[in-house]
C-alpha cells in the first residue's frame, strides 16, 4: 500500500477570519506577488540543484562491506560499490550491475561474466574475477591466519569457493544449494565488489576511505557529521540525478521535521507520527509505506508457567492488538498476524486474526490451575514500546494477571536475552528489522538460536527442517509453502503475539524523488533523482 | 616566580594528578560494573556467537583485570587511548575529530554568558530593589530554569523555521568560516541562556555582599568615586567566585553539551561519549572520557591559579581556597 499526500498550506485557516479591506489587499498582493516570485525561482533553482542532503539516524561507522554496522552503512556502500546483480530502482526484483551475465548453472554453481571496463576510483585499475573472489571469500570463508573474520560471514553460508576462469568470468561453488544466495549475498552489501589492491594497501582505513567501481565515490566521512558522497566520473552505468549527496547524522527527529522545513535537508524517512505535521508544509511531499520491520511479543517456553501452552494462549487472546497499537503509533502502523509481513514471499495471508476474549483466557488460566499470575515484559526504554507495554499491562489485569512493564536502555536490554540469565525472561516485546528473505527472517527462531536471539527459547524440530528445507528450495511456490507450515508452527506454539511491521513515512521535498527497496531499509542514493 | 607560588602551583599540579588517576580507575572499571554487552550492542544480531567473543577479545575484555588494569594505564598514560573496534580508527583520532566543535561551542557560549551577565549582574546589584532589578531575577532565574534543549527547539522554530534566518542544523557542509559561524549563533545561545541567568545572579549576590563589607565602607569614607568602589573593588571580589564556577561550567560544557549537540545535530564530545555508552563502545567512552577529565582538571587549575593571582591570600593560606 502505498499513497502520497500532497500537502496544502494555509489548511488550518478558518475560512471567517478573512476581512479583507484595501490595505490589506495591497499588501496581501504584493506579499503574494512576492511569494509567486520566490516560489518560482525557488522551483528553478531546485530544478537546477545538482546536490542533495539526506538524514540518517544512526551515524556511519564502516564502509567496508565485509564489516559494516547496519543498513545506514549498507546504503552508503551500496552506491559506492557494484554488485553482480542489484536491485531495481524501487523494486526488490533483480538486474544485472556488474555482471553482463550470472546464471545458475547446477543448483550449486553459478557462472558469472562481468562487463569490461568497469573502473575502480583512486586509480585502481578494472574489476576483473579475480576483484569479485576477494570480495566473496573474505567475506564468505574463514579469514588467513591473524585475519579479521567478517560479522556477515553467515550472508555467504554454503560458500566453498569463487573460482576464476577468466580475466572477467568466474564461477561461484556452493556446497548445498541455497535458495536465498541471489537476495542475501550476490545482489545486497556482501556482494559488494572491492578491489583486492585497495583492500590490502589501504588495511584499516578501507573503513573510513573505500574504493569501488560503483556510482559515487566518498568525498569525505566524518564522525557524527556524516558523509559527503560526490559522482564518480570513471563509473561506467547512468550517470546519476545528482553531483552530489550529502548525508547527515541526525538523531533527533524534531531536528529532522524542523530541517526538513527550512529547507536544508531533501530526504529523510521518519516515523508517521512525526511526520504528521509536516503534511501542511507546501513543498514537502510525504508517502507511507509499510516496513519489513516486525515488532511481537515473545514468550520464554521453557519457565513455568510460561510452559504451559494454555497460559500462553490465555496471555494471547487477554491482549487486544489493535489497541495496542493505537497507544504506540497512534493506529498509524498495520497489523501483523505471522511472522512474514505481506511483501515477503511465503506470507501466510489467512493467519489467524486473534481477537480478544477475556472470558475464554480466564477459562485457559484455570484449566491450567494458574491463579495470581505475575509476570514480568521486558521492553526497551522508547516512548512506542513502553505505551503498548502499559496497554498490555492494563489488558492482562482484566484476565488476572499483574505484569510488571520492566523498560531497559538498549545495551541491557539487547543482552538480556542472552546466556543463562535468559532463562528467567518472562515476556518481552522485541522489533527486528528484516530482509526480502523469508529465511533471514525465519533464521532467529531456530533451535540453534536459543541463548542467542530465540528469545522464547522455542524448539520445534518441524519447524527447524521447514526451515533447512526452505533455504535450500530453489522452486518459489515450493519454498513459499515450507514457509507457510513453518509460521502455522509457530502460531500453534503461542509463543508468539505479532503486533506490527510498522509503517514508514518517506518524507522529501517535492522537486526530488528519493528510491528504496520496498519497506525502505534499504535506499537506493543512485536512483534518487530530480522531479519533472 | 617566587617559591610561595611554584608551592602553590605544585599543590594544585599533585590534586589534579590524583584527580585524573582516580578518574582513569572509574573509567577502567567501568565495563566490569555497567550492564549490557558491547557485542551484542554493537554487532547486532547478525555476529555469530563465535564473533561475538572474539570482538570480545578485540576489546581486550577477556583479559585478566590486572592484565588489563596494567595496559589501561599504560597506554592512556603514553597518550594512546586505544582503538574503536567497530571502525578500527583510533579513538584520539575520534576524539580530535570532535574536539574543534566542542572548544568552540563551549568558549563561545560562555563568552557570551561572561559578557551578557557580567554587566546584567552588576547593574542588578547597584539597582538593588528597583523594578528593573525584579525583572533581572525573573528573567535570570527563568533562564536558569528551562533546560537548555528546550530553548533549542524554541530558536529553532522562530529563527531558522519562521524567519529562516539562521540554519537549523549546527555544522556547515561546506566547511566555510561564515557559514560555521551562522551554524554556531543558536547553539550558543541555546548553551549560554542558562549560564547568563546564573552568572547574573552570582555576581550580583557576590557584589551586595562585598558592597557591605568594611573595606568597602572605609572606601566610601575616604571619598572614592562610587564608580571606582563599584568596578574596582567590589568587581573584583565578586569575581573569584564567578571565576570559579566559570571553570566548572567550562569543565560541565565541555563533556555534557550533549543535548544541543543532539538537537543541532553538530559533533561534540558529549555525543560521542553518550553514543559510545549507549552502544557500551567502552574504548571510546573511556578515551573520550579521560580527555574530558583531563581538560577539565586543566581548566580548573588554571582556574585556580587565576583567582590565587587575583587574591593572593588565597595562595598564602596554602591553597585552602578560603579567602580571608
Amino acid at each position: 500500500m502505498t499513497h502520497s499526500i500532497d500537502s496544502k498550506a494555509n489548511d488550518r485557516e478558518p475560512i471567517n477570519s478573512l476581512s479583507v479591506d484595501r490595505r490589506k489587499f495591497i499588501v496581501g498582493t504584493a506579499g503574494v506577488s512576492l511569494a509567486a516570485l520566490i516560489e518560482s525561482n525557488s522551483a528553478a533553482f531546485a530544478q537546477a540543484k545538482p546536490s542533495i542532503t539526506v538524514r540518517i539516524d544512526r551515524d556511519l561507522a564502516s564502509l567496508d562491506p565485509g564489516y559494516r554496522t547496519g543498513p545506514m552503512d549498507g546504503n552508503v556502500i551500496r552506491s559506492v560499490f557494484q554488485r553482480l546483480m542489484k536491485q531495481k530502482p524501487g523494486s526488490a526484483e533483480l538486474e544485472l550491475d556488474a555482471a553482463s551475465d550470472v546464471k545458475q548453472t547446477t543448483p550449486t554453481t553459478i557462472e558469472f561474466t562481468l562487463k569490461p571496463g568497469q573502473m575502480f576510483s583512486d586509480g585502481y585499475g578494472e574489476m576483473t574475477a579475480e576483484d569479485v573472489k576477494f570480495s566473496f571469500e573474505r567475506i564468505g570463508l574463514p579469514p588467513a591466519a591473524g585475519g579479521k573474520e567478517s560479522p556477515y560471514k553467515g550472508d555467504w553460508v554454503l560458500l566453498e569457493k569463487v573460482e576464476v576462469t577468466g580475466k572477467y568470468t568466474g564461477r561461484i561453488v556452493l556446497t548445498k544449494p541455497r535458495a536465498n544466495l541471489f537476495d542475501v549475498a550476490l545482489a545486497d552489501v556482501s556482494g559488494c565488489i572491492a578491489p583486492k589492491k585497495a583492500v590490502e594497501e589501504r588495511g584499516a582505513e578501507f573503513a573510513t576511505k573505500p574504493v569501488g567501481s560503483g556510482p559515487y565515490v566518498v568525498a569525505s566521512l566524518e564522525k557524527q557529521r556524516g558523509a559527503v558522497l560526490k559522482r564518480h566520473a570513471g563509473y561506467a552505468g547512468a550517470k546519476p540525478a545528482f553531483d552530489e549527496i550529502t548525508i547527515r547524522f541526525i538523531s533527533d527527529p524534531k531536528t529532522t521535521e524542523l530541517a526538513l522545513r527550512s529547507g536544508e535537508l531533501d530526504f529523510a524517512i521518519l516515523s508517521p507520527a512525526t511526520a504528521e505535521p509536516l503534511k501542511s508544509v507546501a513543498t514537502l511531499k510525504i508517502a507511507e509505506e509499510p516496513s519489513i520491520a516486525y515488532l511481537w511479543i515473545g514468550m520464554n517456553v521453557e519457565k513455568a508457567p510460561l510452559n504451559d501452552v494454555r497460559v500462553r494462549r490465555a496471555i494471547r487472546l487477554g491482549l487486544d492488538v489493535d489497541q495496542m497499537l493505537l497507544a504506540g503509533y497512534n493506529g498509524k502502523a498495520p497489523r501483523l498476524n505471522t511472522l512474514l509481513p505481506p511483501q515477503i514471499l511465503g506470507h501466510w495471508k489467512d493467519a489467524p486474526v486473534y481477537k480478544r476474549n477475556v472470558a475464554e483466557a480466564k477459562q485457559l488460566l484455570a484449566d491450567a490451575g494458574v491463579k495470581d499470575l505475575k509476570l514480568k515484559l521486558l521492553v526497551l526504554n522508547q516512548p512506542v514500546f513502553q505505551n503498548m507495554a502499559l496497554v498490555a499491562r492494563a489488558l492482562l489485569q482484566e484476565v488476572g494477571i499483574t505484569l510488571e512493564v520492566d523498560a531497559q536502555e538498549g545495551a541491557t536490554y539487547w543482552a538480556s536475552g542472552k546466556g543463562d540469565p535468559a532463562k528467567n525472561l518472562d515476556l518481552f516485546l522485541m522489533r527486528f528489522n528484516g530482509k526480502h528473505d523469508p529465511n533471514f527472517i525465519m533464521q532467529w527462531f531456530v533451535a540453534s538460536q536459543i541463548g542467542n536471539w530465540n528469545w522464547q527459547r522455542w524448539k520445534n524440530d518441524d519447524f527447524d527442517a521447514l526451515f533447512t528445507q526452505a533455504a535450500s528450495e530453489l522452486d518459489k511456490a515450493k519454498r513459499a509453502d515450507l514457509v507457510v507450515k513453518a509460521q502455522k508452527l509457530m502460531d500453534e506454539s503461542a509463543a508468539f503475539i505479532w503486533l506490527t511491521n510498522e509503517m514508514n513515512a518517506i518524507v522529501h521535498q517535492s522537486w526530488m524523488k528519493p528510491s528504496g527497496v520496498p519497506g525502505w531499509l534499504d535506499w537506493q542514493y543512485d536512483n534518487f533523482g530530480k522531479t519533472s | 616566580m617566587s617559591g610561595e607560588t611554584l608551592r602553590y602551583l605544585g599543590s594544585r599540579l599533585v590534586t589534579t594528578a590524583f584527580i585524573v588517576l582516580g578518574a582513569m580507575l572509574l573509567l577502567f572499571l567501568l565495563p566490569a560494573f555497567v550492564p549490557g554487552d558491547p557485542a551484542t550492542s554493537l554487532l547486532g544480531p547478525q555476529a555469530s556467537p563465535e564473533y561475538a567473543k572474539r570482538f570480545i577479545a578485540e576489546m581486550g575484555l577477556d583479559q585478566p583485570l590486572h592484565i588489563r588494569l596494567v595496559r589501561f594505564f599504560g597506554n592512556a598514560l603514553t597518550g594512546n587511548l586505544g582503538t574503536d573496534v567497530v571502525s578500527g580508527r583510533s579513538v584520539a583520532s575520534l576524539v580530535w575529530a570532535v574536539l574543534p566543535y566542542t572548544f568552540a561551542l563551549t568558549f563561545a557560549a560562555i563568552a557570551l554568558a561572561v559578557l551578557i551577565g557580567v554587566p546584567l549582574g552588576i547593574y542588578a546589584a547597584t539597582h538593588r530593589g528597583t523594578r528593573v532589578d525584579t525583572v533581572l531575577a525573573f528573567v535570570s532565574v527563568a533562564f536558569i530554569a528551562i533546560p537548555s534543549f528546550v530553548i533549542a527547539i524554541f530558536l529553532l522554530i522562530v529563527f531558522s523555521v519562521w524567519l529562516n534566518w539562521l540554519p537549523v542544523l549546527g555544522v556547515s557542509k561546506s566547511g566555510a568560516f561564515l557559514d560555521e559561524v551562522s551554524r554556531m549563533i543558536l547553539p550558543t545561545i541555546a548553551l549560554s541562556l542558562g549560564w547568563i541567568g546564573f552568572i547574573a545572579r552570582l555576581v550580583r549576590t557576590s557584589m551586595l555582599e562585598t558592597m557591605g563589607e568594611n573595606f568597602i565602607r572605609t572606601a566610601r569614607a575616604y571619598g572614592i568615586s562610587e564608580r571606582m568602589i563599584t568596578y574596582k573593588y567590589a568587581l573584583k571580589n565578586a569575581c573569584i567566585p564567578t571565576i570559579a564556577v566559570l571553570g566548572l561550567g567550562i569543565g560541565r560544557l565541555l563533556g555534557g553539551a550533549v543535548l544541543v549537540e543532539i538537537v543541532f545535530a553538530r559533533p561534540g564530545l558529549g555525543r560521542l561519549i553518550y553514543d559510545a555508552i549507549s552502544l557500551r563502545n567502552y574504548p571510546v567512552v573511556q578515551g573520550a572520557v579521560l580527555v574530558v577529565v583531563v581538560l577539565f582538571a586543566v581548566v580548573n587549575l588554571l582556574v585556580d591559579l587565576s583567582y590565587s593571582a587575583i587574591d593572593p591570600r588565597i595562595r598564602r593560606d596554602g591553597g585552602s581556597g578560603q579567602a580571608a
